[in-house]
């Protein structure tokens, strides 16, 4: 499987889980894929890097967690993805348009909800 | 003579033009000439003043009869004028390049990690990513490692060929490296001292972008179809860019070649007869005269 699939993979787990998990529980979730123990530690570890995924101790093992939950990502990429002033350095272009008020609304609110 | 000559023009191409052409509705059939047109006149502004601050100086100390000590001090001052002017140009491009780059970096990682890589299946689009959310939404991600970004409510209100010109008009803005061209004027804009700073530049060139994009999706899945998805993924609150959009698109002839030739002309022309009429008959008499 390559690393992306992977990664998202374990996000996946993360985000569906309803507590931190460890490494072997990542694994067990994901084991039908014939994956070494280590891979798993490996992405765990990247994506603590990268900053998406929190890490804590508890007692010998580590535990994991995402640092926001799907919904609240996602509404912060939309924004990321529509917001451009000239101030802003325009990063993205987008087909048309901007957010509805709703829309905007529901995607602050989620932002907001965060941490 | 020169620098009165070079800051009329200058003072021209930087408060009437864009003004002139932002209101224009003639570049909506040849967009991307008109684009290029829009880097000349404001590539042309800066070489006017660049030209003023090195020609101003020298012609007042002619004028004034000079001696060579006063005369050497004016030319360094000038220098570091323009010096001062083409630094910051390139630093506020730097910059804007380098954040844009790490923000869609960031952007790139998290849009992988939330792709929900089920609901592609039968659209076979390189870098294809799918977002949750009932939001229509559609956007690029550009980089060495593009993406393009639908959301499921956009897979929802399209249908099948819509879908298709939506991915063309975002693989056009790949392609065409449309960043580079948003991002050169983004940087301008920001460089520019604030109370002389206009958007309308950076709108303009926007607006002819997606220009450019849509025709590309035209010739791919038909005018009709990025017609429908134009109609469907936006609504009123878009503005007058989406109707300017739609209504070229109903154009049977959206573009015009003959326009495009005209335009293309004039831009070159803006740059190159500015040069050979007013700088190089300057620089003749320049150097013969500056202590150099
Ligand atoms: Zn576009």
């Amino acid at each position: 499987m390559p690393l992306g699939d992977l990664e998202r993979e374990v996000m996946t787990q993360l985000w569906g889980s309803a507590g931190p998990l460890s490494v072997r529980q990542v694994h067990e979730a994901i084991r039908g894929r014939d994956l070494a123990y280590t891979t798993v530690m490996t992405v765990l570890d990247r994506l603590a890097k990268k900053g998406v995924v929190n890490r804590e101790r508890d007692g010998r093992a580590w535990l994991y967690a995402p640092v926001q939950t799907r919904e609240q990502m996602t509404a912060g990429l939309m924004m990321d993805a529509l917001e451009d002033t000239p101030d802003q350095d325009a990063a993205l272009a987008h087909f048309v348009g901007r957010l509805s008020p709703e829309a905007l609304a529901a995607a602050i609110e989620a932002a907001r909800r965060q941490g | 003579m020169t620098a009165l000559l070079l800051g009329a023009l200058g003072l021209f191409l930087s408060l009437v033009a864009p003004g002139l052409l932002a209101a224009a509705r003639w570049p909506d059939r040849a967009p991307a000439p008109a684009v290029v047109l829009w880097q000349a006149i404001t590539l042309a502004g800066v070489l006017c003043a660049l030209g003023v601050v090195l020609a101003g100086p020298e012609e007042l100390i002619r004028a004034a009869d000079g001696n060579r000590r006063v005369a050497s001090a004016a030319l360094v001052a000038a220098l570091a004028v323009a010096a001062v002017i083409v630094l910051r140009l390139l630093v506020s491009l730097g910059g804007v390049m380098w954040r844009s780059r790490a923000r869609r970096a960031r952007h790139r990682l998290l849009v992988d990690l939330l792709d929900r890589a089920e609901q592609r299946h039968g659209l076979d689009v390189e870098g294809l990513r799918v977002l949750d959310g009932a939001q229509p939404l559609a956007y690029c991600v550009a980089g060495r490692s593009p993406r393009v970004v639908l959301t499921g409510g956009a897979l929802d209100v399209l249908n099948t060929t819509q879908i298709a010109a939506v991915v063309a008009h975002e693989q056009a803005h790949l392609r065409h490296r449309h960043e580079l061209v948003r991002e050169s004027f983004t940087a301008f804009y920001q460089a520019v001292p604030r109370p002389l700073r206009s958007r309308a530049p950076l709108d303009a060139v926007r607006l002819l972008l997606e220009m450019v994009a849509d025709d590309a999706a035209a010739r791919r899945s038909g005018g009709d179809a990025v017609r429908g998805a134009l109609t469907l993924l936006s609504d009123d609150s878009a503005g007058a860019g989406r109707d300017r959009r739609l209504s070229r698109l109903a154009d049977q002839q959206p573009r015009s070649v003959a326009l495009s030739v005209i335009v293309l002309v004039g831009a070159v022309a803006l740059l190159v007869l500015p040069t050979l009429v007013v700088v190089v008959p300057w620089l003749s008499v320049a150097v013969s005269n500056w202590p150099l």
